[in-house]
């Protein structure tokens, strides 16, 4: 039966490679809009994970970093510090801004960190200077070389022109990047008071940043205190929530169209055989056994379709990136796990419209009609 | 023709499944395009509500989609309250928040502003417009959601607020408007007196560009026909946008290319005898081929306009579904969708016109 289905399937190699094709692409587009998200998602808590800071402290109520805005007022670093089991601070600013290089704009995550501070400042930097100094920048690499610019070159950042005076790799999405000015070059371009975003903590060897942060929020009052997992946790839920409803709008669409292409390709494949179905219908082969082929032919164009499409995005994730380094795609299990289950169900639901075709055979007259 | 079309119905529930399968990519196609559109249109929704032609904004600040991190100071507000030629001045502060909702984030932009100069709702639901610094407007969509009436408290930025109006029109696909005094946003942002933007509206008699050269003058500051910088918003938007949607653009091409050349090679190998026999008798490729291509471009215009009535569907059940959603599908993006069923049409019917050259006449019969 299984050797059946599959030399009917395969009988005619051009029409099982443009269904396997059609599948393939249909199932890429769920497989392609995941990874670009999973791909956002893994350099999400890339600056919150290599800053070094046990506990970010933030504004009251102020959770997440991405689209957020946090204000503390700058003595707020001072009070942590003199807080049991903190054994260094370093007060930051941040905002979700804009680069101008060459004429186009990136946006990116702009930190301002005071000159030497030993947490929050630039990592891996792959050229240049390891930190800003003033009027300078630190940029992503990606960025960099997507906008045609180098150490040394300008740009526009907070408003003003900076000099570009290191690169750093790994931080940019499709989204956003990280980038570097000194502290008091943003400070200056806030142009309000005495004004930070976080206070970045270490607590000293042996303590838990879990009880340090209960203990800041109990004490320095009106600030938000998570350890560095919480934070990442809370950017992580942020974009789930923020990306849940396009993500299944999308999802929906690529299922719909990739049923639709089953079901035809199944359905063609099937009447092209109808004689074949007759023969074995007149030699006494019941319904459910026709039935099983026809299912077997949808699961083995499904199967065969989501290889393709999974070696397509694979492909696209190492093409993409070599034109544009600010997309990341990253194919994660649960995304495989999930396309993989519906597309069996896809299945399913494919052969069901040419099993009806089977049921309604009439031997005789199908071997008549020819 | 005749034979084209008979071929194409020799079985209807195939050629009816091929303009679904053609008419299911179509609406991808153009559903992406007017998602996009949408989402480029609600991200400028407040500017282009909001009073005023000139916008000043903080030294090389251009866009309002992204955060600046910079602030016009209090003395620059009265500096360019003084310019000559402004007949109004509002001045706004926009601050970035995420409360949580029942367990799920909501990005929301509260938007300061004097209900004396302007900047607020400009579509009321319901209730009114704040009056006190614990009051709030909240966008209609976003309180439905979360089940939230005038009346009721909401916390943002760790302060325990009333809402006393809802808005409409205030929700867009990355988060919801919400309305406050002035003073109070400034309260949150620690920047007392300040604003993100002053939209400027010229007196009678002054240009849009003479305003714009007398503002200029105001140090510490950018300023921009209101026009431009709502471009400039677009613009950031689409560059986040428009790589992701013109790929799976692209994908759903393809796949409806695939399904032509699927449906057309199939019913062509199946009347093969018919071909063959055309060709003993001396017709040629090119007339063949003219069959196959109309053949295909039945199919695909067929699925075209199916495709469209689909997506117009599909626009409102999302747009009902989920609110904040705009799907704007635009005349040009019809136009090009069509044309690219007919490009499809075309790539699709390459794989049966193959089909059709390569076949030998004495071949078929012998088969």
């Amino acid at each position: 039966m299984f050797r059946l289905a599959i030399a009917n399937l395969v009988q005619n190699k051009t029409r099982f490679a443009v269904s396997v094709g059609g599948v393939g692409l249909a199932l890429t587009l769920v497989l392609f809009f995941g990874a670009v998200f999973a791909g956002a998602q893994s350099r999400l808590t890339v600056y919150i994970d290599r800053a070094g800071a046990d506990v970010w402290v933030s504004q009251q109520g102020v959770r997440t970093m991405h689209m957020s805005e946090s204000a503390l007022p700058a003595a707020v670093a001072e009070d942590v510090k003199s807080i049991p089991g903190v054994e260094e601070v370093v007060p930051v600013l941040y905002t979700e801004g804009v680069i101008e290089a060459n004429g186009k704009d990136y946006i990116v995550y702009v930190f301002g960190v005071p000159a030497g501070a030993p947490l929050g400042g630039p990592e891996r930097v792959t050229e240049g200077a390891p930190e800003p100094g003033p009027g300078e920048i630190v940029i992503d690499h990606a960025v960099a070389s997507e906008a045609g610019i180098s150490v040394g070159d300008e740009v526009m950042a907070l408003g003003q022109p900076m000099t570009v005076a290191g690169l750093t790799s790994g931080t940019s999405t499709l989204v956003s990047s990280v980038s570097f000015v000194r502290f008091e070059d943003f400070a200056a371009a806030r142009g309000e008071g005495q004004v930070i975003s976080f206070v970045l903590v270490k607590v000293k060897p042996g303590e838990s940043p879990v009880t340090v942060a209960r203990v800041i929020e109990a004490q320095a009052g009106d600030v938000t205190a998570q350890t560095r997992q919480e934070f990442a946790s809370e950017e992580r839920k942020l974009v789930q929530d923020m990306s849940a409803d396009i993500i299944s709008i999308m999802n929906t669409a690529g299922y719909v169209t990739g049923l639709a292409v089953i079901v035809l390709t199944i359905y063609i494949a099937t009447v092209a055989r109808r004689r074949e179905y007759g023969v074995l219908k007149a030699l006494g082969v019941r319904n459910g056994r026709l039935f099983q082929i026809v299912f077997v032919q949808a699961f083995l164009t499904v199967v065969i379709g989501l290889v393709f499409g999974l070696g397509l995005t694979l492909a696209l994730s190492v093409v993409i990136p070599e034109f544009n380094e600010l997309i990341v795609l990253s194919i994660s299990t649960g995304s495989l796990l999930q396309v993989s289950a519906i597309s069996v169900l896809l299945a399913g639901a494919a052969a069901l419209l040419p099993a009806r075709q089977l049921a309604g055979l009439e031997p005789v007259a199908i071997i008549r009609r020819g | 023709m005749n034979l084209a079309i008979q071929n194409l119905l020799q079985d209807k529930v195939r050629f009816a499944l091929s303009v679904v399968a053609i008419a299911l990519a179509v609406m991808l196609i153009l559903f992406l395009l007017g998602m996009r559109e949408g989402v480029l249109r609600t991200s400028v929704i407040y500017l282009d509500h909001a009073p005023g032609s000139v916008a000043v904004l903080p030294q090389g600040v251009k866009s309002t989609s992204a955060g600046s991190g910079q602030f016009l100071s209090p003395e620059t507000a009265e500096a360019v309250a003084d310019v000559p030629g402004a007949e109004r001045v509002t001045p706004v502060l926009l601050v970035m928040a995420i409360p949580e909702l029942h367990g799920s984030k909501q990005v929301i932009r509260l938007v300061g502003y004097d209900d004396a100069l302007g900047g607020g709702p400009w579509d009321m639901a319901k209730g009114r417009e704040p009056l006190a610094d614990d009051e709030i407007v909240l966008d209609r969509v976003l309180a439905n959601k979360h089940g939230y009436r005038v009346g009721d408290p909401f916390e943002v930025a760790g302060r325990s607020l009333k809402i006393v109006g809802l808005s409409n029109q205030t929700s867009t696909f990355s988060g919801s408007f919400v309305f406050a005094r002035k003073t109070l946003v400034e309260s949150v942002a620690l920047a007392p007196g300040s604003a993100s933007v002053i939209l400027v509206t010229p007196e009678p008699g002054t240009t849009t560009a003479e305003l714009i050269s007398a503002l200029s003058a105001v140090p510490g500051t950018n300023v921009l026909p209101k026009r431009e910088v709502m471009e400039n918003d677009r613009q950031v938007v689409a560059g986040i946008f428009d790589q992701v949607i013109f790929l799976m653009v692209a994908a759903a091409f393809i796949v409806g290319a695939l399904v032509v050349g699927l449906v057309i090679y199939a019913a062509t190998i199946e009347r093969r005898g018919e071909y063959g026999i055309l060709k003993a008798i001396g017709a040629r490729n090119g007339m063949l081929y003219r069959v196959v291509i109309l053949q295909a471009a039945l199919a695909a215009g067929l699925g075209a306009l199916a495709g469209i009535g689909f997506a117009f569907a599909m626009g409102e059940l999302v747009m009902n579904i989920k609110p904040q959603f705009l799907v704007a599908i635009q005349p040009s993006a019809v136009t090009l969708t069509i044309a690219a069923g007919f490009v499809m049409a075309l790539l699709g019917a390459m794989i049966p016109a193959r089909a059709v050259a390569g076949m030998a006449p004495a071949e078929v019969f012998r088969r």
